[in-house]
């Protein structure tokens, strides 16, 4: 194991690293180090003014409105449909968004933003710093329940009001049925007739459905795989809406996240009254079919519809989206998107009466969403999402044609499950950090990092004195690479645990070059030259510093993808931190001693 | 090196031997003890488990906790805890969620009779199946990485020293649980993390002792197992103190500047250093020799000179 192999050419000099190894070590270095600086510079609070049309507003006109109201800015950038503002001071970043939002409101919306400090060329160069996590940036957080009992209930309710219509239709009697949790139907006879016929029915009507018996019941459910679909389709139309929704928060670096099977993280940095957000998250949303009436009619209401144009309805909606129980994006005839609608029984009456004597007429679909504004009062928005030609009669079953491409069909099928409100959220989670606990976080973690930094560097230095700077340099440059790789890796965030993993590794770095160096020690001890110790010792402790970081890296592993964010701040951090420090630790000590000590030959050195 | 010298180092792994029995004694009867205080005792479950409300605020200075928590009581009709936080002025405040948005009192509202200035520093609402979760998931958490370990370690040992690890690693996990059982501190989601931490650091220590358990074994057959852990406990000393060392001293770091919220971490880690480096030694080392280990578990079947 100790031994040189034997099949290396003779004339290899021992500690000789190849030139390219060097490169790569200097490279690899340069890149991590240029990736860290940012990180070093921090983040400016920004207010950002996006508008429509290019240079709406000027850079002057802003500052003129800023300076009036006393906020100081470090600097305004103008770049096409953006201005950006970047403030002097942090806690004046809600301030000064109120008294923009006064001046700009109509022509531009206005939000929170936060700009990198760094200098321009290391931006350009596309280095970021690395992105904090809430307990450091302060901000709220809610934790969503998507409770999808409910819609699987309202799916099972349509399967049981149809089958009890059914029964009614063919005069079958001595049917009992009933609804069971979740998408589940029972249905009691001791006819074998009626089964049959029944069965024949959910075959026909409902194929998604799968029917067991056993004796006198049958057990209708909704086959897995639906399930698994209804779920996740339910999930993302959440998502979508809650994207939508936070975006007129005006929060640019919101994170909507799903969680889980069923739940929602929503993280919303840099806000810190939770009751405005709550209030916009909880909206509710409704959905209304209408006849489209005469242009100009008196006895109407006037809707907008998407591109603003207006649509006049009739007073009364046929029916209401509450009724809805399913909608479904399709390819119909001739590759036609078109939208599967399901009602519920009474929904589907409503429906079929109505189209029967509207056949050829259009129908209007009208989305309405209550939230609360700023001072708590509720407020509704109306908009008609589509316009659509009644071809036949129609049951509780239908489709829209004509919405237009796939995926605008895809949309308004969303927007019709939105409106129908299979799925109500509630808030499980909800934390909020205060802006000026985030930074006392940071500044704690950062100087137990500093402290822990600083008495490992003296220990190293004193215990190992010969070695030990080789050890300390390459600490450092572990320290670099992980905070480097920290702001390179897409989605890494650091938290006020990952400050702890990053302490903790600063301590358990070092343990690979002090196991080095004590088979170095050992080597010597032996009676071997300075030069041929190194080489031994290197050789012979890589084994166990792999099996002792590859452990550790087995928990950091489970605790990332088992944990919630701040837990996996933590494990990025440790699992990161393992693998940087076996490279420096291994690596970039080696390239240093084989350039400083590989030459030296002397005996019985003390290190 | 002369006849008198080699009996003084006889004689010291000869005491060598001694302590690690001894030690490895010690350290069973305390993991019996920890199991009976985490039985009876019970951890003080953080929000993240339980659910409720926890929310930290600065008031004036002068306000004593007496103060607060009659109002507390009053307003949410339940017993309020009012802990104090690192800082004088500040509050930390833990009680069950009211679930109805509307009857939730407002903190502003409540202690206002005290004081009219209240910052609101943070404050976390976790709803109670929230918590459920989160102990599952936790305990999930555990056993998936026990059995990863575990799995690892039989594939790279020989079972008996694997052993040895595993209980070290039982023992040190057992020690900081029974630590906190005890001192009634908040077992929250850091504290849990700290644990999986220690696991990876405690076995971290054994492992380097089982390679060098190991390695003697192969290279020197006709020793016996005890001579042979003495052995490689004395030949990896220096490493175990220097590691464990720094790495106390940076968790020491974070305990004193990394403020209140990493407290519970801390301590954790600090314990679980502190148990890992003295089980690895003690009985981790001694466990498979009590198992019958032996050199002939690792000979090497040689291989044949001719294929």
């Amino acid at each position: 194991m100790t031994s040189i192999s034997k099949n290396k050419p003779l004339n290899k000099q021992l500690n000789k690293y190849a030139q390219w190894k060097y490169w790569v070590l200097i490279v690899t270095l340069i890149i991590l180090f240029l990736s860290a600086l940012p990180s070093w510079y921090g983040e400016d609070a920004a207010v950002q003014l996006s508008t429509k049309s290019p240079n709406t507003i000027s850079s002057e006109q802003v500052y003129q409105v800023l300076s009036h109201a006393g906020i100081s800015s470090k600097r305004i950038d103008q770049q096409q449909q953006n201005v950006l503002v970047v403030l002097q001071q942090a806690d004046q970043q809600t301030q000064a968004k109120n008294i923009l939002s006064e001046s700009f409101a109509d022509r531009a919306q206005i939000t929170l933003a936060l700009a990198p400090a760094a200098p321009n060329w290391l931006l350009k160069m596309g280095f970021e710093p690395i992105k904090l996590g809430l307990d450091l940036r302060g901000g709220v957080q809610f934790l969503l329940d998507v409770d999808l009992d409910l819609v699987f209930k309202n799916h099972a309710t349509m399967v049981s009001d149809s089958v009890k219509q059914f029964v009614r239709k063919e005069h079958i009697s001595t049917v009992l049925v009933r609804q069971g949790d979740g998408a589940e139907v029972t249905i009691e006879t001791t006819q074998t007739d009626a089964k049959r016929l029944i069965r024949q029915f959910i075959a026909e009507q409902y194929p998604l459905w799968q029917v067991s018996g056993h004796q006198d019941m049958l057990v209708v459910t909704l086959n897995e795989s639906e399930q698994v679909k209804l779920t996740n389709l339910t999930v993302q139309q959440n998502l979508q809406i809650m994207r939508s929704r936070i975006e007129e928060l005006g929060i640019t670096e919101a994170l909507v996240q799903r969680q889980g099977e069923n739940r929602i993280r929503i993280e919303l940095p840099g806000v810190q009254d939770p009751a405005t957000a709550k209030n916009v998250i909880g909206a509710t949303a409704s959905l209304a079919f209408y006849p489209v009436a005469e242009t100009g009619s008196v006895n109407a209401i006037v809707l907008k519809d998407e591109s603003g144009q207006p649509v006049y309805v009739a007073r009364k909606p046929v029916l209401g989206g509450d009724h809805i129980v399913d909608a479904r994006a399709a390819v119909g005839d001739f590759g036609m998107s078109k939208v599967n609608i399901s009602l519920d029984s009474a929904g589907g009456k409503l429906m079929s009466d109505f189209s029967r004597d509207n056949i050829g007429k259009p129908m209007a679909t009208a989305y309405s969403e209550y939230s609360r504004n700023e001072k708590g009062q509720a407020q509704q928005t109306t908009k008609i999402i589509s316009v659509a030609t009644i071809q036949s009669q129609l049951g509780n079953q239908f489709e829209i044609t004509g919405a237009g491409s796939h995926q605008e069909a895809q949309q308004l099928a969303l927007l019709l499950r939105a409106g129908s409100m299979t799925a109500p959220v509630t808030i499980v989670e909800e934390r909020t950090i205060g802006p000026s606990l985030g930074a006392e976080n940071i500044a704690n973690g950062f100087a137990a990092l500093a402290l822990g930094m600083a008495i490992t560097l003296l220990f190293m230095a004193c215990w190992y004195r010969r070695l030990g700077w080789v050890a300390n340099v390459a600490l450092m440059a572990n320290m670099v690479m992980l905070f480097g790789l920290l702001g390179l890796i897409p989605g890494a965030v650091l938290t006020l645990p990952g400050i702890a993993g990053l302490v903790l590794t600063v301590g358990m770095a070092v343990d690979t070059n002090v196991l080095i160096f004590e088979r170095i020690k050992d080597k010597l001890a032996e009676g071997r030259s300075f030069a041929n110790a190194i080489d031994n010792g290197f050789n012979s402790a890589f084994s166990t510093i792999f099996d002792a970081n590859f452990t550790t890296m087995i928990t950091a592993v489970v605790l990332f993808s088992i944990g919630n964010g701040p837990i996996q701040g933590f494990a990025l951090t440790l699992g990161l931190g393992l693998l940087t420090s076996m490279f420096t630790g291994i690596f970039a000590s080696r390239a240093i001693i084989n350039l400083v000590y590989g030459r030296d030959t002397r005996r019985a050195i003390k290190v | 090196m002369n006849n008198n010298q080699q009996k003084q180092s006889a004689n010291k792994l000869q005491r060598l031997t001694q302590w690690r029995y001894a030690s490895s004694i010690i350290s069973i009867v305390l993991m019996l003890l920890s199991l009976t205080v985490i039985g009876v005792k019970g951890f003080n479950w953080g929000l993240d488990f339980t659910g409720g409300v926890v929310t930290e605020i600065q008031i004036n200075k002068r306000i004593t906790a007496s103060e607060i928590q009659p109002l507390m009581t009053a307003a949410y009709h339940q017993e309020v805890s009012v802990i104090s936080a690192s800082e004088p002025g500040r509050w930390v405040l833990r009680y069950a969620d009211i679930p109805d948005e509307n009857k939730r009192p407002e903190l502003q509202q409540v202690l206002a009779p005290l004081a009219s200035e209240l910052t609101v520093l943070n404050s976390s609402i976790v709803g109670p199946q929230v918590g459920q979760e989160l102990i599952e998931q936790g305990s999930l958490a555990l056993l998936v990485a026990m059995l990863c370990i575990m799995g690892y370690l039989s594939y790279r040992f020989e079972w008996r020293l694997a052993s040895g690890a595993l209980f070290a690693l039982v023992h040190d996990v057992v020690f900081v649980l029974a630590f906190f059982a005890l001192s009634q501190m908040e077992f929250n989601l850091t504290v849990l993390a700290a644990i999986l931490a220690i696991l990876g650091y405690s076995l971290n220590d054994s492992i380097i002792i089982a390679d060098r358990i190991r390695e003697q074994l192969i290279a020197k057959p006709q020793w016996s197992a005890s001579d042979i852990n003495n052995l490689a406990v004395q030949s990896t000393f220096s490493r175990t103190m220097v590691t464990s060392g720094t790495t106390l001293l940076t968790v020491v770091a974070l305990w004193m500047m990394g403020g209140s919220p990493l407290e519970g971490f801390s301590i954790a880690m600090f314990i679980g250093i502190l148990t890992g480096t003295w089980s690895s030694i003690s009985v981790g080392a001694t466990l498979p020799e009590f198992l019958g280990l032996k050199a002939e578990h690792y000979i090497v079947e040689p291989l044949p000179d001719t294929p």
